[in-house]
């Protein structure tokens, strides 16, 4: 009992008090790092089978070139963005159209006639997922402002064994 | 000029040393290095707390200058000489998402990335308003996920009636409270009630005014049904 009285508490206390204010900053630049730089970011939903799977996987995620240069974005990049729907969730989808261009709004004419185009005004994207059935994207909400994107989704890094950099599968014909 | 010939003569001391103690010279040499130069010590410890003080006006609480006559009179007035500044709440818009019709905003314009744009919520989700021109449709039902927003000047702003409703996620921060200039401090609150208690003056004129606003404001909006 003597001995608890003997600590001197106050200077335990600071230092515990330095401690967490220590845990904070490293917490807040992970959290600035992962942001603004790229990390690891985990996946759900069926909307870009069979790019994505269902659920189980971690993607790589490149923020820095989008924050540095937000023209680097190329048709077929996949993004990785806060959706206009749900501002507290993020959603990742593939890159149709950039600002300017003419996209016809849903070939298959579910959601829209099969005719219709859209001119995707300046500083939007026309968005979409690869598995057409399953998705929630342009073709619902309209083009999404470039301010809501975050960044590309360059690799998937978990599994194992289905790591692969996802490179752009866009062709163009003349 | 010290420092870095400290550095090389403790480097070349350490070939002589077992392994794990030839680091050793990275430490002594920060050391001295921070403990000597005020400046450099000074600015390490801005760098060093630089992360946490982002997060905080990132997720707290941010002071900002508003440019631009869109919200007169409720800020920057024709009155005033000077531009307002206020403070801006971000926890209630990245921590606790709350939004009311009447709260005044900052927000990113959807098709310029650099611009920020301060205007005033109208409607929500679901709610059907009577646009202004240039829109080009009479009415409108906000879609899910997005707001309504106008500026209190309407021939002069760049609104939802130009670029159309806005996803939340575009939103930056609601306005808490007018800190400069000194004679409209005070906090902006989103609603405005009729008061007794004031003198039948130029200040309860101004109230009058700002709550007609509010009612032309009320009439265009037919709220959704809950």
């Amino acid at each position: 009992m003597r001995r608890l009285l003997r600590k001197d508490w106050p200077s335990l206390g600071r230092k515990f008090g330095y401690g967490i204010l220590l845990g904070i900053n490293c917490g807040c630049m992970l959290h600035l790092f992962q942001r603004y730089i790229g990390g690891p970011k985990p996946a759900y939903g069926p909307s870009m089978l069979p790019t994505l799977a269902v659920q189980g996987e971690l993607l790589l995620e490149n923020n820095l070139s989008y924050w540095l240069n937000p023209k680097s974005i190329a048709r077929g990049d996949l993004v990785s963005f806060v959706s206009p729907i749900n501002p507290q969730r993020l959603a990742c989808k593939r890159v149709i159209g950039l600002p300017g261009d003419v996209v016809c709004v849903d070939p298959t004419g579910e959601k829209a006639p099969s005719t219709e185009h859209v001119i995707v005004p300046k500083g939007h994207y026309w968005l979409s997922g690869d598995n057409a059935a399953a998705s929630r994207d342009s073709r619902w909400y309209g083009p999404v402002s470039g301010r809501l994107i975050r960044g590309k989704v360059v690799a998937k890094i978990w599994p194992p064994r289905s790591w692969t950099v996802f490179r752009n599968p866009v062709s163009y014909i003349d | 000029m010290d420092a870095v010939k400290s550095i090389f003569q403790s480097v070349f001391r350490s070939r002589s040393k077992p392994r794990f103690q030839r680091l050793s010279w990275i430490r002594t040499s920060w050391r001295s290095v921070v403990n000597d130069h005020p400046i450099v010590r000074r600015s390490w410890n801005t760098l060093f707390w630089l992360p946490t003080a982002i997060v905080f006006t990132d997720f707290f609480f941010v002071v900002k200058q508003v440019a631009g006559p869109s919200m007169q009179p409720t800020l920057n007035p024709n009155s005033s000489q000077w531009r307002d500044i206020v403070l801006f709440d971000r926890y209630h818009v990245k921590v606790e998402p709350r939004y009311e019709r009447g709260d005044i905003i900052a927000v990113w314009s959807p098709s310029d990335p650099s611009k920020l744009f301060i205007k005033r919520i109208i409607a929500l989700a679901g709610d059907v308003v009577k646009t202004l021109p240039p829109y080009p449709d009479l009415q409108v039902c906000v879609p899910e996920g997005h707001v309504w927003v106008e500026g209190d000047e309407r021939f002069n702003s760049d609104d939802s009636n130009v670029f159309g409703p806005v996803p939340l996620a575009l939103i930056d921060a609601k306005l808490l409270y007018i800190i400069f200039p000194f004679d409209r401090i005070g906090p902006v609150s989103s609603r405005i009630t009729v008061r007794d208690d004031l003198p039948k003056g130029p200040a309860w004129r101004n109230e009058m005014a700002a709550i007609e606003r509010q009612q032309w404001r009320d009439s265009r909006v037919t709220k959704r049904s809950e």
